[in-house]
């Protein structure tokens, strides 16, 4: 293979792929920490409840996995909100530490509840393989991944859309500025609260999906993927959206070119350490800034 | 696959008997721990393990019980992780109170519940899934026995197994933790001994997206056959999805991880076809695995066959035994017990023969248990010698050939 081709198929379409994922996830993780100033730490498993739901809509009516996305995503957003009206409104006037562990607790049940109705088995939604495509000749594509690619970017379009166009998306950055002044100016943050569940439980519910057609279908799949998440929200800045998006595509190529052989021969960095990227971009950013490429002021 | 999806209502009714039992602690009974991981990356196997366990326990309650009370398998999950494989050994051994363990089942979680936690409190261990060479050597304080074969052997099988087909050039990929790690090393020394060559040797870390970027530096170096030492409904099953999709490689060489049902249902047979070689530990063929399949060929209690099933029964019956031989619960004297009852000389007891095995060690005579998987006969570092078998898909089917003995 010629090796800018291998380095494109091989490395930029699986790194800008997995971003995405990564991206997905991060957008709903800081967008709460926006609003609620607590780091959801259930929202990996979020993702996993998104990803056994379309699998229900896959399995039930055989539905094509793009198909099942508003399925996962209605189911999700309920979940979101059932969780929030159980247990994080409950504790919203305790520190931010109690619904940060409470939501250890969330995670916790969700997993559990997952593995209880489905089983522990890994699972898949379109069984077999799908061979490669060339696009313009000669680069190698799956299908999936220019499905996953281009839902990516509208979700965030329309996200973007959301957040400047809309009232509520005012009052969204409103409230994520600053909660006390959003509140004398008349902004329902109950409202607010419960929007921001339902858009941060959909785009996790379609990281999920995405996360479980690129791979397989499994109870801990998106708690595995908490801390490439987690380092994606901080390296844009806790409660940056177009922050996290930036977060998740850095990340995840960080992940994947680390491991090219920009030096010739060898691998630059081993496969093995993709894992550590993420986590030692997340403590540089931590130590030396600490409000993420966009955050502004320290809080 | 759709019958194994949607079944809470046979999860409620499966639950509520453990719910009884929960609550209605029985006067006497004898307490045996499974440690075993029931999720997380090698669920899928060892819930069939599992089964088998359970089997062998119903089968002995059915018989009579050990030391004439009844017996109870109290499962503690691992998630196939050493950190909760330790949490789960101290909780069996120290809270439920066990009289001896069977398990655990990924290496990785056997290796520190071993020498952390049942070594130091004596507590025997029977392992019917791990195969990591580093058990061999562990310090576990004589505690930990296991059923299946090292992985030093399986590693020089599978190197014997592709030079004897002319492969000589391969590239090697394993998963990061002691089971990938142990067979790769032996596989690499056995492999570079008989003349062949490594062309591209990379370890993977297990849970990953895409392992496009290690299979692409994997290729370069121009091998047409994947060593892949992971786990099928994990890692292995991503990195074999993905090197299809590419077209990479012509064939995967691969071991006992990735005889899993997840694997081949989830890429398909028709995809496969004659593009595996693979190995399995398995079970001797003789008297006593003919009758291990008449007691259980049909049952539902787990899937006959499947991959440590018959080792998982063994596993199950040598404890029994051991404790029956020991007379009590002691947790010393049942660990003394073992080579008793399983190592010749003896008389022969097999599956399916509790109550005669209870009758003759009743009446002091020495018993030599020869189970389903093997006449397991423990050496000092409580191993057993192995028999192994080569797997492939061919014509949409699973085809196991007869087995090969190797090493002891």
């Amino acid at each position: 293979m010629d090796q800018a081709l291998m380095f494109v198929n091989a490395y930029l379409i699986p790194g800008l792929v997995s971003g995405s994922i990564y991206a997905l996830g991060a957008i709903g993780l800081t967008l709460l920490f926006g609003v609620l100033r607590f780091t959801h730490f259930a929202h990996g498993d979020v993702m996993t409840a998104g990803a056994y739901l379309a699998l229900a809509g896959v399995g039930l009516f055989g539905l094509h996995p793009i198909m099942a996305l508003p399925l996962a995503m209605a189911g999700t957003s309920l979940l979101c909100l059932g969780i929030n009206h159980f247990f994080y409104a409950p504790l919203m006037k305790r520190p931010s530490l109690v619904l940060t562990i409470s939501s250890f607790g969330v995670a916790l049940m969700i997993r559990a509840a997952i593995q209880l109705i489905y089983g522990v088995e890994s699972q898949y939604y379109v069984r077999g393989i799908q061979k490669s495509r060339e696009v313009f000749g000669t680069f190698r594509i799956v299908d999936r991944h220019i499905w996953i690619g281009c839902s990516a970017v509208a979700l965030m379009l329309a996200l973007h859309l959301l957040l400047t166009r809309t009232r509520l998306g005012k009052a969204m950055r409103a409230v994520s500025d600053s909660p006390d002044l959003a509140r004398l100016t008349g902004i329902s943050t109950t409202t607010v609260i419960r929007y921001t569940w339902v858009i941060g439980g959909s785009l996790a519910a379609v990281a999920g999906v995405f996360l479980g057609w690129d791979g397989y279908v499994h109870a801990n799949m998106g708690w595995d993927q908490l801390l490439p998440i987690s380092a994606a929200a901080i390296l844009g800045g806790l409660g940056r959206p177009y922050g996290a998006m930036v977060g998740g595509l850095v990340i995840g190529m960080a992940e994947e070119l680390s491991s090219y052989p920009w030096l010739g021969g060898d691998a630059l960095l081993s496969p093995g350490y993709k894992t550590g990227v993420a986590f030692a971009i997340m403590v540089a950013m931590l130590i030396w800034r600490p409000n993420g490429l966009f955050g502004e002021k320290v809080r | 696959m759709k019958n194994r999806r949607f079944h809470p209502t046979a999860m409620t009714a499966m639950a509520l008997p453990l719910i009884v039992a929960l609550a209605n602690p029985a006067a006497a009974e004898i307490r045996i721990g499974s440690l075993s991981a029931l999720t997380g990356p090698a669920a899928d196997l060892v819930k069939q393990v599992f089964g088998a366990e359970q089997a062998a326990i119903d089968e002995i309650n059915q018989a009579g019980g050990i030391l004439g009370q009844q017996v109870r398998l109290i499962p503690a999950d691992t998630a196939c992780n050493a950190q909760v494989g330790v949490d789960a050994a101290n909780k069996l051994i120290n809270i439920e109170q066990v009289a001896a363990i069977i398990g655990g089942t990924c290496s990785g979680e056997t290796i520190p519940a071993a020498s952390n936690v049942a070594g130091p409190a004596g507590v025997l261990m029977v392992s019917p899934v791990s195969t990591s060479p580093e058990i061999t050597n562990l310090n576990d304080r004589g505690v930990l026995f296991r059923v299946v074969p090292s992985d030093n052997f399986q590693g020089v099988y599978m190197a014997r197994l592709l030079l004897s087909k002319d492969i000589k050039k391969v590239a090697l990929t394993y998963v990061n933790n002691d089971y990938g790690v142990g067979l790769a090393e032996a596989f690499r020394a056995a492999f570079v001994a008989g003349g062949g060559q490594i062309a591209g040797d990379s370890v993977h870390e297990d849970k990953k997206e895409s392992y496009r970027a290690e299979l692409a530096t994997l290729a370069s170096g121009g091998a047409e056959t994947l060593v892949l030492f992971a786990i099928g409904d994990s890692s292995g099953l991503t990195i074999m999805r993905q090197s299809l999709e590419a077209g990479l490689f012509q064939r995967f060489a691969v071991a006992d991880g990735m005889k899993v049902s997840a694997l081949l249902e989830g890429i398909g047979t028709e995809n496969l076809e004659g593009r595996i070689i693979g190995s399995v530990p398995t079970a001797a063929v003789g008297p006593q695995s003919d009758r291990f399949k008449d007691l259980y060929g049909k049952t539902d209690k787990f899937t006959f066959g499947y991959t440590f099933t018959a080792q998982g029964y063994d596993a199950a019956m040598i404890t029994a035994l051991a404790i029956e031989k020991a007379g009590s619960t002691d947790r010393r004297a049942i660990l003394n017990a073992v080579r008793d009852v399983t190592n010749a000389p003896g008389e022969v007891v097999g599956p399916g023969d509790w109550a005669k095995a209870v009758s003759l060690i009743k009446a002091g005579k020495d018993i030599n248990y020869s189970g389903a998987a093997g006449d397991h006969e423990f050496d000092g570092n409580g191993d057993v010698g192995g028999v192994f078998s080569e797997w492939t898909v061919k014509g949409g089917e699973l085809v196991v050939s007869p087995p090969v003995a190797a090493g002891n």
